[in-house]
């Protein structure tokens, strides 16, 4: 049964630069019990859709169309009316829970405030919620106390009872979302929306949470409309999807017939963006240019800007909206030669051949000053992709090498709780080595709090070891402060967050040319370089004057890359480089690493928790848990045949766009670093743990090639990656996750 | 821990504070004794009378000695008799305080009152003729200095229209038009404040999400925008109550009002330095207790605060 109709919806902002058609007669349907997927890129106009059936303020103004809510439409009650479908009927889950839980109340508060409201809608007073004392209802407020938790236990947030008094900051992201979704389940909503559930998530809590929302549809009857811009989340639950661009659904269908057979230019570039576990470490296909920041809404196919296949035709007239099979709907006038291009994969490979945002690959364009340390590593040529799984012999020295690297932080706030003994230490990192070795890509995975960024920050110095050391080129090297300066521009950091790293007063090419400044470059050079640098990251030389404010994500990490080769470094370093962007975006990005390596010759280390990522860029991986990396190896022997459970488990967690089988999943969330469990560190969590495991922690072991420390490591190795000793995958090294389509 | 810490800091603080009042009789020019002992007497002392004076009030033991003594006794809440009018300090404190205080709570709440809703409104209605209107009025209650508002107050509600009493102390009819002079400068300065504060907290993702929740806009507002606003605006209040005070000396002196302030100004006139000594520790004793109320409101409104002091 139809629960939610949206039809032909336009929602406008007025700016200061002009109106914003941010939703341009997008049409959908939800029936209950039914999880619908919107999937579209940052600023293709999902969220304001999102937002527009909630009726936040934010959306601006909805001027045409109708949003049918079981029978009323929504667009043409009052205010009041509005305002009391939400919470109760239409409930939200936003992007990052982190910033949409308030932080000065407790979980508790907030869940049971969301209970309040769906008791007695109408009924809400200013003092009774804000517990004014004698004209709050006090013992209400117990009993939806008391429900909060019983919701919080229904959610998968393990101690309740400890928790239900817990603020935000003191809970994991994971445990934010799922109070979000108590939050948004408390008020029983027929339908639930979720923008972008897990983008801000672990893979493994992503997966658990999107096996909740399952749960949900299938169970209540609740209708969800989920909001990705990564195809691989819609897929994995959803059981229709609609691809949005430019304010407008371009295509929808069912899940499956999306999938196989995407008619739309834009549904086919975006599935060929994803990175499959079979494409090895080939440039990935890219979708032309980029969002426009606003659509004329004039008439035409909002596409034509960027589409290979688009004529004259496209840009006159809107293309009209075709059924090509059994609920599903093109809106696209080129479909027969779009068809001939008979496979997807191919689909994305015309924008392959020159996406406009990247260097014009031309070897022979020395961008590479003379440099004026001469060195032998830098002969290195591309990666030597074939040997780099085989043995050290050839590799030579380490370039940058952790030896036996410990760090910890000490949790007493103040000298008078020292005083008092509160000793607590956290160990972030423990203990580790690892060794990059010149020309090579080595990525580091792992959750979050797996110690994975602090030992990126020991690496770059950022940070001091508290007992180990870090040798560059052999030679121990201290902390930034203590670096010579060609130490200091051996080594390149991009962060994950570029708006967190650049300073927005700067002008891009003042962002750029900091490292050159503090070299000591005059500004002659300065302007040459940073010329050359623009153009290496692929961004047109006008954008020097822009600010970080007129750029968008994927430009931002452009700059940052910029600035971190300014020096050329030998080694940079790249903590989560893409996991914010979208995915198309992440693929061009990907390119212009590649691109990078191969024409200066640098060595990278990749930090992410996104495990498709690293294997398109790493040659060897090490997988981090509590501090320690408990298994290393060559990227395609870890990946397709983990020897640790905690690398099967990671890899069983990454949604998938395949058979969708139920996959183990982690229980728990990572330990704290302060009190690391006895024996095996991973034990609690491990699905196949022994009682040894508890007792002895594992040495490493050896199994073809890969390093792992788990007492059963060749079991694993052998077994596939399921927990399951009954149905032991087949010994084929085809990982689960095999995306041929 | 955190009190014992907080018990610590504020005790350094209160003892710096009266290192700094004692040593103020001494820095001041004049030899007080005689000063004191013409204004006392009325004619000039004679050398023996002058001596046997220090010598009575312990004017010749080492500083350092004097200080010991001084504050020896004022632990036990005796700071030494007026010179002037031979009653005990504390007993003079006793009856000018509760006045001052009295004027200080209220103006605060005059203050609070108004320029919290305002500031709300104003953000909420960001950019509307509201929003200019108080702007408009902030602006003109921050350039008032407070005893020029207090005689206009003073000559159009109580000369002119005669709704309140002109002076003195008595009945809450008193205190509405000095708690007005003093607390307009303030609420100008809260209320602008509260405007930005919230401006920044009203486009947060969790209004957003009360919003989802089906909260009604005044209590997305009120309840949780407002507590958030509210975190850095708190810091500030505690520094305007310096001023509260600062300023509650001057309104005192314009409505005749026998508080803490015209204590102060009279016995600076008089000389009178175990008085000034006195009324200085009180000033500072408030101030230490208005910070130390100020830090626990900032960590109930802020749990991301931990009380060991530090953020995590
Ligand atoms: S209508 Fe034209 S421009 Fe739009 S997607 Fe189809 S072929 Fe491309
Ligand atoms: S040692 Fe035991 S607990 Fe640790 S990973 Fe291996 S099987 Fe699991």
């Amino acid at each position: 049964m139809t629960l939610l109709t949206v039809d032909n919806l336009h929602t406008r902002f007025e700016t200061n630069d002009g109106v914003v058609r941010a939703v341009d007669g997008a049409s959908l349907t939800i029936d209950r019990g039914e999880i619908v997927g919107l999937v579209g890129e940052s600023g293709s106009g999902k969220s304001v859709l999102a937002r527009s059936i909630v009726g936040l303020h934010s959306p601006g103004r909805i001027v045409e169309g109708a949003i049918d809510f079981d029978g009323v439409d929504l667009t043409d009650v009052s205010a009041s009316t509005r305002e009391r479908y939400r919470g109760t009927d239409i409930a939200m889950v936003f992007q990052d829970p982190t910033a949409t839980l308030n932080p000065v109340f407790d979980v508790g508060e907030q869940i049971a405030e969301s209970l309040r409201v769906h008791d007695d809608s109408s009924g809400q007073s200013l003092l009774d919620f804000c517990h004014v004392p004698l004209v709050s209802d006090r013992s209400r407020w117990r009993r939806h106390r008391e429900r909060a938790i019983e919701l919080m236990d229904q959610v998968g947030i393990a101690d309740p009872e400890d928790r239900v008094d817990a603020y935000p900051h003191e809970l994991s992201g994971g445990m934010c979302q799922r109070a979000m979704l108590a939050i948004a389940l408390a008020g029983d909503p027929d339908l639930l929306i979720a923008d972008e559930p897990t983008t801000a998530l672990d893979t493994t809590t992503q997966a658990r949470i999107l096996d909740q929302l399952r749960e949900l549809a299938a169970e209540t009857d609740t209708a969800v409309l989920v909001i990705s811009h990564d195809f691989g989340v819609v897929a994995d639950c959803c059981d229709r999807v609609a691809v949005m661009y430019g304010g407008e659904i371009v295509e929808r269908g069912p899940t499956d017939r999306l999938l196989e057979s995407p008619e739309h230019p834009y549904t086919r570039g975006l599935l060929s963006c994803l990175l499959r576990a079979d494409d090895g470490r080939d440039r990935l296909p890219t979708i032309d240019g980029t969002v426009p920041e606003r659509f004329d809404g004039g008439p035409g196919c909002p596409f034509a800007s960027r589409c290979s296949y688009g004529t004259d035709d496209c840009e006159r007239r809107d293309p009209a909206v075709r059924t090509v099979g059994p609920d599903h709907e093109v809106a696209c006038h080129e479909l027969e030669a779009v068809r001939a291009d008979d496979s997807p994969a191919a689909a994305g490979s015309p924008s392959e051949s020159t996406p406009p945002g990247r260097p014009r690959a031309d070897p022979s364009e020395s961008v590479t000053r003379d440099r004026a340390r001469a060195d032998g590593s830098r002969t290195i040529d591309a990666r030597g992709r074939s040997g780099s799984a085989g043995g050290s012999a050839d590799r030579g020295d380490p370039i940058l090498e952790a030896r036996g690297v410990t760090r910890t932080y000490d949790l007493a706030d103040s000298a008078i709780q020292r005083a008092f003994g509160d000793s607590r230490t956290l160990r972030a990192v423990d203990g580790v080595n690892l060794a990059v070795y010149p020309g090579e890509t080595v990525g580091l995975v792992g959750e979050s709090a797996s110690g994975k960024s602090t030992l990126a920050k020991l690496l770059t110095g950022l940070e001091a070891p508290s007992t180990g050391e870090v040798r560059f080129d052999g030679e121990p090297v201290g902390t930034v402060a203590d670096r010579t300066a060609d130490q200091l521009a051996d080594v390149g950091v991009v962060f994950q967050n570029p708006q967190g790293s650049i300073n927005p007063r700067q002008r891009v090419r003042e962002t750029i040319a900091e490292p050159l400044l503090e070299r000591g470059w005059d500004s002659e050079c300065r302007r040459e370089r940073v010329r050359e640098l623009l153009d290496l990251v692929g961004l047109a030389e006008r954008y020097g004057s822009r600010r970080p404010h007129q750029l968008s994500g994927g430009q931002l990490q452009r700059v940052a890359i910029a600035r971190a080769i300014a020096l050329e470094p030998r080694v940079v370093v790249f903590d989560e480089p893409v996991s914010a962007l979208d995915v198309s975006v992440r693929a061009q990005l990907l390119n212009l690493l590649a691109d990078l390596q191969r024409r200066l010759g640098l060595t990278y280390l990749v930090i992410s928790h996104d495990l498709d990522v690293v294997r398109h860029v790493a040659d060897r991986v090490a997988v981090m848990y509590l501090g320690e990396i408990v298994e290393r190896g060559p990227a395609e022997r870890v990946f397709d045949r983990p020897s640790h459970p905690y690398t099967a488990a990671l890899l069983e967690a990454v949604p998938r766009i395949d058979d969708g089988t139920d996959a183990t999943r982690l229980e728990g969330p990572i330990p704290s670093g302060v009190d690391v469990p006895s024996g095996c560190r991973f034990h609690p969590r491990c699905p196949i743990a022994e009682p040894v495991c508890e007792t002895d922690e594992p040495d490493s072991v050896a199994v073809g090639g890969v390093d792992s420390h788990c007492h059963f490591a060749q079991q694993v190795a052998s077994r596939g990656v399921t927990e399951d000793s009954e149905s032991p995958r087949d010994q084929s090294p085809d990982p689960p996750d095999t995306t041929t389509r | 821990m955190y009190l014992l810490y907080r018990s610590l800091t504020a005790t350094v603080v209160l003892l710096g504070a009266s290192v700094l009042t004692f040593g103020l009789v001494y820095l001041t020019p004049g030899d007080s004794a005689e000063t004191i002992l013409i204004q006392q007497t009325g004619h000039q002392p004679s050398q023996e009378a002058v001596e046997s004076f220090r010598e009575e009030e312990g004017l010749n033991e080492p500083i350092p000695v004097q200080f010991v003594d001084w504050l020896g006794s004022a632990l036990q809440g005796d700071l030494g008799q007026s010179y002037y009018s031979n009653r005990a300090v504390t007993e003079l404190l006793v009856q000018h305080l509760p006045a001052t205080i009295e004027l200080a709570v209220a103006s605060m709440a005059v203050a609070l009152l108004v320029a919290i809703p305002t500031g709300v409104a104003s953000a909420v209605h960001h950019g509307s003729s509201i929003d200019a209107g108080s702007q408009l009025v902030a602006l003109v209650g921050v350039s008032m200095p407070n005893f020029w508002l207090g005689y206009l107050l003073i000559i159009v509600f109580a000369l002119t229209l005669d709704l309140f009493p002109v002076a003195g102390t008595g009945g809450l009819s008193h205190l509405v038009l000095p708690a007005i002079a003093l607390g307009t400068g303030m609420a100008a300065i809260v209320m602008r404040l509260v405007r930005t504060s919230m401006l920044e907290v009203i486009d947060r993702e969790y209004v957003d999400g009360a919003r989802a929740k089906g909260l009604r806009g005044r209590i997305v507002v009120y309840k949780h925008a407002l507590r958030n606003a509210l975190i850095p605006v708190v810091t500030v209040i505690g520094l305007q109550f310096a001023f509260v005070l600062n300023g509650a000396v001057v309104i005192e002196v314009v409505f005749q009002r026998p508080g803490l302030g015209t204590l102060l100004v009279d016995a600076i006139f008089a000389r009178d330095y175990p008085v000034v000594q006195g009324v200085v520790l009180v000033i500072a004793v408030l101030f230490v207790v208005t910070n130390f109320l100020v830090d626990l409101t900032y960590h109930y409104l802020d749990p991301r605060i931990s009380l060991g002091g530090g953020t995590r």
